[in-house]
This record gives structure tokens, C-alpha cells and sequence, in this order.
């Protein structure tokens, strides 16, 4: 049952049981209490987005002088010019100060990684006049780029892992026909890591280079081991250098600007500024808001040496639980500075750019960084709830800027508390997606399956999208790969090859031209006479596949630790400086390499409908429906409605006959991935999530059984199958949950997505915040692992009312019933619209 | 197993506003009522019946199994090659049609379950309700017109601990009534309008059964929700809204668990079509939003300051 309320006294500045409206969403004028956070939201939204050179230049430089150097010295010392030399800015109204080496909404360069599509996009494709995404490059911007384009041929981690792939890996990758794509580590760092901040604050950047020299100090002369240590230690310390340099120089231009500020509010909250950055460049945080300072500087640094992104902020509540106690007790802040600080932090996150290829943004769009997590709530080590006043600043902190940053996460488990719940979910539906929650029950008994103890797994944080991970002892390369399984079905249903494999494939001369074929050798569906063939030879093909992709992984794992080694990353990772091993080679306690499977639905309603028409009810023979298939549908248009009704098996309605299919291709991947050895010392996670990348596999894989003509997306993350035709689940949110909890997730160890959409009447009033609680409780209490929602919007059924060929699948709530809104009379879509703001069914 | 069959033509699952709590909820097919806002005509017949949804039919010529199917020799009208309606008088209601039809074209209204098989689509959801307070519902059309079916699945869900509700208008004898009393959780119960020639003119009947049977219910303890759907030219008149409120007062002695007052919604236009039905109100120019919703305040109002609990909508905690 519902526990209940335990006290009413308030735990932020807002009620625990505040509401924003359902489905309102989106950005509304001044969101916040506060003045100031108002106006930085405007500030902000006006200001273009750019790249900035000078990262790259002095990178640039510093290669070039210091190229005698071994790669771990070398790297540092190229922080550490950069840290100490690129320009520092504090922006208007800002309590928190620090930013990634470029100016606010400015994304810095890597040429380390990558350099020559940015080259190429200059000249050829104007990153100014992309559909999304776009950048505004200053001619001095492009001018530096093609001045040192020439110096890095050769020299990036793109180039090295391209000359180490060979035709067995490139073939299926994302530059062959897209059964796996591990293109994000092959341009970038690989990031998804949670830095140690309690112990930071614990010890400050001073107290960790103590920590340094003593192990330096312990070294023999003349053990080889020893030497390798001496140079990790030693390239630590260069790069502390810049640390110190860095954070100390965003103090001196507070004083600076403090000196000639007029107002005498603004003055003083400069000299804050200033003294809070002068003493967390070495020394322990005195209180909340030079911890808060500290945090945040010191994640930035992280995205200054690599550009790797989801770089997550940790479990807020826990970090600063202590240090918020402390200084409330001692008067140095009090609840409303804190939730004006946790505002003014989520606007710096909000700056952060990355820049990415034209590739990239095709499947994802937004200029944002991406992954910046941010988790409330959960147990600590003994098991605890660790919900205390944070807890809920946090969530207000979101109600307040209503901005996609940071990526905030709340952990849920059994005893959390009613007021909790009631403030999470009241933020959830608002509308915006965020938070996302965590099942504490199965993400606890997920890690304890890869190698945490108990104690240990208690205390994860979702990296990135949803990557269960330890912070400060985890290096997951979580976000490495993703594999197309409905490409992998594709190639198995037509004997180890493409669909649509001709001469015109620039791959026909090595592959099907060579007297040889892309895939495994196995029978195609023409030539099966059961359904436990087909089985075996999906199987097949997915180790075979599998096996391509891990070492595709394994290889760029193994270029990134020669190339770029992170010293300042090892700074905040245990167990590298104990053990005196760069994160990039093994250095932390734990140590994954993380892909996600896409196409769970896809691949499942693909199976079972295969299975119930041509080997149960004989509807069709194997080599017919392969020939369906082939013509992509066309002539079959009762077979194609067919097999879209729910007259066939379909994953997502509590029917174990597609469930079970499901179960099986989750375990397949699962059997593939699992355990197997990566190149840092550690293990593969399968994953089960796409984020938007279903949309790209789907552009690879001809038509499928399921009823999804060639090239539309595939199913997104655990979720149901949708086609152009019909949506393939229709028995409402709770089969789903039923259907979801049948398979095992804790296997799924690198973790889970799925998508929930609700229509804002069907989840309005108290009744229905509360029955969306109930219906989290359970799933999360019986094996669902995460969930997130997308509550329809006011303008998604406006635009929906305006383009219904874009949502025909799209479900709302009426009153009495549900129905597809793009059937429904005009008088009543309107009404349906006006309704997203009150709560009156 | 029973013999008795129930005919359903919904199954709702995550029901959340007709009753506390996570509901499914069962709308039993065949009502006593004609009420002209209904916007569940497909809930009017008791008879099983095809729903035509020409928007998805994907194109006679090239199909036609519906046609094929027949046994019963019944016309199928096509327009712009999309099945668009039958010959209603001669269709026997065997559904062959829905059965073939690949593509929801066909939807069937009306499906018979026996108790043990609705059960077990209810059961699924125990979870739910249990953590949620929530249940089975049963609405319909008039769920009372099948009070032997309800009763036997009520009986299940209490031998299993399912909370259930019942939503009926009541325009049933007393009899239908007292099957349900003894396993009935929640009642959901409408007083329409008091007038009872107004009444009789916009739902078919007059309101002496229905309020006689909502005294019996509460003089054997029941504590109902009470609805009242606002409709203008109707019963949304200050005068009515106090005739229901001391009828409430007096009558039940203010002995039920919520009033709600529920806005007209222009809805179940595209299943009227799907019956080859018009709708009764289609010429009705519904009151603009702050028209209605600043009425439905101002007599819920009027009702709290007859000390009643009335709430504007069902959205809020039954308390």
C-alpha cells in the first residue's frame, strides 16, 4: 500500500506536494523565484552556440614542442599549457564560475581525436547551415582549423583505429553495412565516468598530490614497473599544475572584476567568488558553496582533457550532504542561497557544447554536451534512504530552469519517502522528460551480477543515459558501441546475406563477389523447416557478430590508451594512483566495456510472426515471405495489415508467446556480450537501450517480418514495436509492465531504456499522480529497471493536430476511453489540447 | 465453470478516474437508457455489432475478405474503395467479418466472456491495485443489465481480494441491485437531472426508478459517488443543481462518498459513424471553456455550501 506522508514541514523552499500543471513542459516566462536565474535563462537563450580555437591551438603547440616526450607526459603537459594559458571568463549573475576552456556555449576542439571531417564540414558542408545542430564559426575559428589540419594527418586516434581495422571489422561496422555502430569513441573520448567528488572535497586537489608524491617517493630506481609508475605519477603532476593555475585564475578575474563592479551586491558576490576559487585550487572546501564551486570546476577539467561526453555529476544529495549540514548549522548558507546555487549550476551545465559530425547529428540532435547525469535519492551503503533537503532543491532546481541539463536521475526504492515520490513525480509531469527514475532493487542486484559487493553497488549513480556505474571506481567505456539486431536477423533470414545484396553494393567484390558472403553460413528461411532452425541459426549469427564488434572495440580501446592516456581523469578514479596505472590502461577498481543491442522489439515481433505464419498457420512459406520482403511489401497489403493487427503475437501485451521470443533474443545478446575480456582489464556489459540511434539502424535494415517496410526505424530501446502501420502494443501501460518484467534485467548489466508516454488526462489530478506512482512502484519492485516518460505535450497535439500524417499511432486518454487523437473531431482535439492545463476529467 | 456469459465490448486496463486507485475496467454491452450526449453508443445494443473504421480499411478491391466471410449474405457499401457500411438490418452479429478483416477496419463491439474469463484478464493487474487501492470496475452501457454476470465476477475478485465498483445508472428493477449489494465496493451513480418529463425528453426514462433505487442503495448502507454531467439546455440550471443537492441532503442524508460535476465533452463522435449512427447532439453549440468551467465551480459551490462533497471533475482523492 501507499505509505504515507511522515511530515509536512517543507523541505526545499517549494511544498513537497507543489504542482507545475501536466504536460505544460517547455519553457515558460521566469520559471524561477529568482530574479537572477530568470534573467541568465534569457542571457542564455539568445547567445549563439560556436567553437573556440583555442583549446586546439595550444594543443597544437604543445605537441609540437613537447614531441620528444613519452605520450602520458606529453598529454599532460599539454593539459597543463591549457589549463594555464586559454582565457577565463565569469559570465553575467553567475555564482559558480568555471567553463571548458572555450567561452560559455562554446564548444573547444580535439584534434587529438579527430580533425579532418571538421576540416572537411568547413569547406563542404557549412556547420552554419545544418538543420539542427548548427555552429557559427568566426573566419579566425576556421582559419585555425585548416592552419593545423595538416600537423595532425596521421596522428588522431580516428586515423590509428581506422589503420588497425581490418575487413573483418570494418565490414559490419558503421563503414560497412551497419550491424554495429562504434563511431562515437572512434571520434571522441570515451567520458561516461563519474569522478570521485566525496573524496575530492574530502581532500582537495592539495591533499591528492600528497597523496601523489608519497606513492612517487615509495618507487624503486630500477623496477620496470616502477618506471612506467614513475611516468604516470609524473605526468599527474604536471597536469596538477595546471589544476592549480586554472582554478586560481578564475579567482584572480573575480577580484579583477570585483575592482571595477559598481553595484555593491554584485561586488560582494564576486569577492566570493574569488575567495571560494583561490582556496579549492589546492585547499579543502570550507563550506557548501566552495564545494559546489569545487564540483564543478573540477568535472569541467575532466571535459578540457577529453571530449568524451556523459561525464556525470555524481549523487548530489550524498556528496553534499554533509557539507550542506554543516554549513546551515554554521550559518554560511542558508536553504535558499543552496537552491539559488543548484540553479545557477544547472545553467552551467547547460553550457556545455560539444561539437560533433554531420553523421552524428543526423541521428541525435541538440548542441548540448549530452549525459550530464545528476542523481537524487537511493540508499547508501548499509541500505539507507539518503533523501534529505537536496533531495528535493534538486527537483525544484529543475521546475525552476525547465532546461534539458543536467540529465537528472532519481534513484526509487521501497521505503522511499511518500513526499519524495510526490515531488518527483509532480516535476515528472510537467512534461520535459525529466527526471528519469532507477529502480534501486534491480540496478543493486545488476552491479552485484558484474563484480560489486554489496556495499559497493549501493552506492551507483546512472552515468549517462542510464549506465549503472560506481562513481570514482568505474571505468565503463559504457557507451561503446550499439548493435543492430535486426540487421543481424536480416542477414540470418537470407542465409548470411543482405536483403538487397547486388553488384551495385560497394562491398559485392570482397564480400558475395569474392565467392564468399557478409555473415555466418546459415540456411536462409527458405530452406527451414522449423522454427527452433531458424532459432539456431539466429544464434549463429549473433556470436559471429558479436564477436566482430568486440573486437572492433577491443581495437579502439587498445589505440586510446596508447594515444591518449588521461592524467587528470586518473586523479579521480580509484584505483589509479594506488596502483599507478592511467584510467585508459586498467587503473580503476572497475573496469567495463559497455554495448547496447537495438531492436528488442523489432527482432522478437519478427521471430514470433515468422513463427505463427509460416511455420503455425502456414499462411505463407519461408521463400514467399522472403520474397515479400525483398519487394519491400509492395502487392502484400493484407499481409502487411495482417501481420501490423493484433491478430499476431506481439512483444508488449503480456502474451508469453512474443514474450518468450523476447526473452530469447535478449538472452542471446546477452550470452554473446556478457563477461567477455575488453582491453582495460576488465569486462563487456550488454546494454539494451538506442537513445535515437534506432532511427539509424532502422536506415540500414530492409523490410522486416514484423511488418516495418525497408528503412524505417526500429524499435527504440526495450520498448514495443511501432511501424508506420500500427503500433504492436495495445493493451495499455501495465502489459507492458508485465511483459517488460518477464525479462531478466539484471542481466543487462551497462543498463536499460524505456520509454513511457502518457497523455496528460490520464495522469492528471491527485488520483493520477498517485495511480503513477503506484504503477512505478510495482514495475520497479518487480523486475523493471529504469523508466521515463514523455507526457504529451500541449504542442506536440498541436502539431499533431496540424500534420497527422506524422502521429498516426499517437494514443491519448479521452475520458472513458483512449483512442488515436488524429481520429478524433477537431472540437474535441482543441478541448484536448486546452485540457494539458487542468485537471478536470 | 458458470454457463452465464457476459457481453463486453471494452477492456480498459490503468483505469484511473472511475473508482480509487489502478482500475480495469469492463463496460458491459446493452443499456435501459438513450441518453443523447452518450458518448459510448457502441454500449447501447446489448447485441454483439461490427464497427466500421473506413480510415484503416486498406482498400476493398484488393481485399474484400469481409465480404467473403460472410455467411449471411449481408450488403457491403464501399466508398472510394473503403468499406463503409453494412446492411445493419440483415448483419446477425457473428463478427466473421471483424475476424478476417487484417486491419481494424472491422472492430468488434461487443465480445462474450464468461466470469472466469473476465476474471483472469482483471487478476493480471493484482499488483497494481494492490499498492495502488484500486480494482475492477464494471460500466457500462447499464452493467446492471447483466447483474448475474457481475455478480459471479465480483464474487471472484473478492475471493481473491480485487476491490470491485460498479457504475450503472440504475434504471433497473431493485432486484439487479440487490445481486450486487453484498459484493459492490464503490457505486458510481448519476443523478442526471430532477425534472423528470426533462429527464424522460433527453435520456428515454423518467428519474422515479433512478432515485428510488438511489434511496434503497443508500438505506442498505451503500455510500455512492454521485455524478452529475453539466449540459447546457439540459440541467444547468442553478435551480437543478439545488433540487440535487437537497435531494442528496434530505433524501440520502447527505450519505454518499463524492458529488462530481462533470463538463460536456463532445465525444464518441467516430463510434456513432462506425454504427452508421449520427450523433443525437450534433447541432449542439457547446458553451465556450470559461463559460462551463466557471459554472461548474460556481455549482460545486453552491453544493459545499450545502456542506456536500463536490468535487469539479473526478480527478480528486475520493477522501
Amino acid at each position: 500500500m501507499l505509505n504515507s506522508v511522515k511530515s509536512v514541514t517543507p523541505l526545499a523552499i517549494e511544498p513537497y506536494d507543489k504542482e507545475w500543471g501536466v504536460g505544460v513542459s517547455g519553457m515558460v516566462e521566469n520559471p524561477s523565484p529568482f530574479p537572477r536565474i530568470n534573467e541568465m535563462l534569457r542571457w542564455f537563450k539568445e547567445r549563439p552556440t560556436t567553437a573556440d580555437p583555442q583549446r586546439m591551438l595550444i594543443f597544437t603547440e604543445a605537441y609540437k614542442k613537447y614531441s620528444a616526450d613519452p605520450q602520458p607526459i606529453k598529454v599532460a603537459k599539454a593539459l597543463r599549457d591549457v589549463l594555464m594559458n586559454v582565457p577565463v571568463n565569469i559570465w553575467p549573475g553567475e555564482l559558480i564560475v568555471g567553463e571548458i576552456a572555450a567561452p560559455a556555449k562554446s564548444a573547444p576542439i580535439y584534434p587529438e581525436f579527430s580533425l579532418n571531417w571538421l576540416a572537411y564540414e568547413i569547406e563542404n558542408d557549412p556547420l552554419d547551415q545544418r538543420p539542427n545542430d548548427v555552429y557559427i564559426l568566426s573566419d579566425e575559428t576556421k582559419k585555425a582549423v585548416f592552419d593545423v589540419v595538416d600537423f595532425w594527418k596521421g596522428k588522431t586516434v580516428e586515423e590509428s583505429i581506422k589503420s588497425m581495422f581490418r575487413y573483418e571489422q570494418a565490414k559490419g561496422s558503421q563503414m560497412g553495412q551497419g550491424v554495429y555502430f562504434c563511431d562515437l569513441y572512434t571520434y571522441a573520448g570515451a567520458g561516461h565516468v563519474c569522478a570521485d567528488y566525496e573524496k575530492l572535497i574530502k581532500l582537495g586537489f592539495g591533499g591528492i598530490r600528497k597523496e601523489i608524491e608519497k606513492k612517487l617517493s615509495e618507487l624503486t630506481v630500477y623496477l620496470p614497473e616502477d618506471i612506467k609508475k614513475r611516468t604516470f605519477y609524473e605526468s599527474q603532476l604536471i597536469v596538477l599544475d595546471g589544476v592549480k593555475s586554472y582554478i586560481y585564475r578564475y579567482g584572480d578575474k573575480a577580484e579583477e572584476m570585483a575592482a571595477a563592479e559598481k553595484d555593491e551586491t554584485r561586488k560582494k558576490e564576486l569577492l566570493r567568488i574569488a575567495s571560494n576559487c583561490h582556496n579549492v585550487a589546492e585547499g579543502v572546501p570550507n563550506d557548501i558553496w566552495e564545494a559546489m564551486q569545487l564540483w564543478h570546476i573540477a568535472t569541467n577539467m575532466i571535459i578540457i582533457e577529453a571530449n568524451g561526453h556523459s561525464v556525470t555529476y555524481g549523487r548530489f544529495d550524498q556528496i553534499f550532504k554533509d557539507i550542506y549540514a554543516k554549513s546551515i548549522a554554521e550559518g554560511t548558507a542558508t536553504r535558499e542561497l543552496v537552491q539559488e546555487l543548484t540553479e545557477c549550476m544547472f545553467l552551467k551545465i547547460h553550457q556545455l557544447c560539444k561539437i560533433r559530425d554531420r553523421g552524428n547529428i543526423t541521428v541525435s540532435s541538440g548542441t548540448i554536451m549530452g549525459g550530464t547525469g545528476f542523481d537524487v535519492g537511493g540508499v547508501d551503503a548499509e541500505g539507507n534512504d539518503i533523501t534529505n533537503d537536496l533531495s528535493y532543491i534538486a527537483l525544484d532546481a529543475h521546475a525552476h530552469t525547465r532546461i534539458p541539463n543536467p540529465w537528472m536521475a532519481v534513484r526509487l526504492h521501497k521505503d522511499a519517502p511518500r513526499e519524495f515520490k510526490i515531488k518527483v513525480f509532480n516535476v515528472i509531469r510537467i512534461g520535459t522528460g525529466e527526471p528519469k527514475v532507477f529502480g534501486d532493487e534491480m540496478m543493486i542486484k545488476s552491479l552485484m551480477r558484474y563484480g560489486k559487493p554489496i556495499e559497493v553497488a549501493r552506492n551507483y549513480v546512472g552515468v549517462g543515459c542510464v549506465e549503472p556505474s560506481i562513481p570514482g571506481k568505474t571505468y565503463g567505456w559504457h557507451d561503446s558501441c550499439y548493435f543492430n539486431m535486426p540487421k543481424v536477423l536480416e542477414i540470418t533470414l537470407n542465409g548470411g546475406k543482405c536483403q538487397h545484396c547486388s553488384e551495385s553494393c560497394p562491398q559485392y567484390a570482397k564480400c558475395v563477389g569474392a565467392g564468399s558472403q557478409l555473415g555466418a553460413k546459415t540456411p536462409s528461411l527458405a530452406e527451414m523447416k522449423s522454427f527452433d532452425e531458424l532459432k539456431e541459426a539466429f544464434q549463429t549469427q549473433m556470436r559471429y557478430w558479436t564477436d566482430r564488434m568486440i573486437s572492433s572495440v577491443n581495437t579502439m580501446d587498445i589505440v586510446h590508451q596508447a594515444l591518449k592516456p588521461l592524467p587528470y581523469l586518473s586523479l579521480l578514479v580509484d584505483d589509479c594512483i594506488e596502483r599507478g596505472v592511467d584510467v585508459t590502461a586498467g587503473g580503476a577498481r572497475y573496469n567495463h566495456s559497455g554495448t547496447q543491442c537495438v531492436g528488442l522489439g523489432t527482432v522478437s515481433d519478427s521471430l514470433s510472426t515468422v513463427k505463427q505464419i509460416v511455420f503455425d498457420e502456414k499462411k505463407v512459406t519461408g521463400a514467399e515471405l522472403l520474397d515479400i520482403l525483398k519487394k519491400n511489401w509492395e502487392g502484400s497489403d493484407y499481409l502487411l495489415a495482417y501481420v501490423n493487427s493484433d491478430k499476431v503475437h506481439h512483444f508488449g501485451n503480456d502474451d508469453d508467446y512474443a514474450d518468450d521470443i523476447a526473452q530469447f533474443v535478449l538472452n542471446t545478446y546477452c550470452g554473446c556480450v556478457e563477461h567477455r575480456p575488453n582491453a582495460h582489464g576488465g569486462e563487456f556489459m550488454p546494454g539494451a537501450f538506442s537513445v535515437s540511434i534506432n532511427v539509424m539502424c532502422g536506415s540500414h535494415c530492409s523490410a522486416t517480418p514484423d511488418g516495418r517496410r525497408d528503412a524505417e526505424p526500429v524499435s527504440d530501446c526495450l520498448g514495443a514495436v511501432h511501424t508506420e502501420v500500427a503500433s504492436h502494443d495495445v493493451s495499455g501501460p501495465t502489459a507492458i509492465a508485465r511483459s517488460l518484467a518477464k525479462l531478466d534485467q539484471s542481466r543487462i548489466g551497462n543498463g536499460v531504456i524505456l520509454n513511457w508516454k502518457f497523455s496528460p488526462t490520464s495522469i492528471s489530478g491527485e488520483t493520477g499522480r498517485d495511480n503513477l506512482i503506484s504503477l512505478m512502484d510495482v514495475y520497479l519492485n518487480n523486475g523493471g529497471m529504469q523508466s521515463q516518460f514523455n507526457i504529451i505535450s500541449r504542442e506536440t497535439l498541436i502539431d499533431a493536430q496540424t500534420n497527422p500524417d506524422n502521429y498516426r499511432d499517437l494514443v491519448v486518454r479521452v475520458a472513458g476511453y483512449s483512442a488515436y487523437f488524429t481520429e478524433l473531431n477537431p472540437e474535441l482535439q482543441v478541448d484536448l489540447i486546452n485540457r494539458t492545463e487542468l485537471s478536470f476529467d | 465453470m458458470s454457463d452465464i456469459k457476459g457481453i463486453i465490448f471494452n477492456v480498459q486496463p490503468f483505469t484511473v478516474h472511475d473508482g480509487p486507485g489502478i482500475r480495469t475496467e469492463l463496460f458491459m454491452k446493452g443499456c435501459t437508457l438513450k441518453c443523447r450526449w452518450c458518448s459510448n453508443p457502441e454500449g447501447l445494443s446489448p447485441k454483439p455489432e461490427p464497427g466500421l473504421y473506413p480510415d484503416k480499411c486498406i482498400g476493398f478491391s484488393k481485399c474484400g475478405v469481409c465480404e467473403k466471410s460472410c455467411v449471411n449474405g449481408v450488403a457491403y457499401s464501399v466508398y472510394e474503395d473503403k468499406l463503409v457500411a453494412i446492411d445493419r438490418a440483415k448483419c446477425r452479429g457473428c463478427l466473421a467479418c471483424a475476424e478476417a478483416c487484417p486491419s481494424g477496419g472491422i472492430k468488434v463491439w461487443g465480445k462474450a466472456y464468461t466470469p472466469e474469463e473476465a476474471f483472469a484478464l482483471v487478476k493480471k493487474d493484482k499488483k497494481y491495485y494492490d499498492e495502488s487501492g484500486g480494482g475492477v470496475t464494471v460500466s457500462g452501457g447499464e452493467a446492471l443489465m447483466q447483474a448475474d454476470f457481475v455478480a459471479e465476477l465480483f464474487r471472484l475478485c473478492r475471493a481473491e481480494g480485487i476491490g470491485t465498483c460498479l457504475e450503472s445508472a440504475l434504471n433497473v428493477p431493485v432486484s439487479e441491485l440487490e445481486k450486487l449489494l453484498p459484493l459492490t465496493d464503490f457505486w458510481i451513480t448519476d443523478i442526471k437531472c430532477m425534472d423528470s418529463a426533462i429527464h424522460k425528453q433527453n435520456t428515454g426514462t423518467g428519474n422515479e426508478r433512478i432515485l428510488e433505487n438511489i434511496r434503497f442503495l443508500v438505506s442498505r448502507g451503500a455510500k455512492p459517488v454521485i455524478r452529475i454531467p453539466i449540459i447546457e439546455t439540459f440541467n444547468a440550471t442553478e435551480e437543478n443543481i439545488r433540487a440535487t443537492g437537497e435531494f442528496i441532503k434530505n433524501e440520502l442524508g447527505g450519505n454518499i462518498l463524492q458529488l462530481q460535476l462533470l463538463p460536456y465533452r463532445k465525444l464518441g463522435l467516430e463510434k456513432y459513424s462506425s454504427l452508421n449512427l449520427s450523433y443525437p447532439m450534433g447541432d449542439f453549440k457547446a458553451p465556450e471553456r470559461e463559460v462551463w468551467e466557471e459554472k461548474l465551480l460556481r455549482f460545486r459551490d453552491i453544493l459545499r455550501g450545502m456542506g456536500l462533497p463536490a468535487e469539479a471533475g473526478s480527478g480528486n482523492a475520493i477522501k
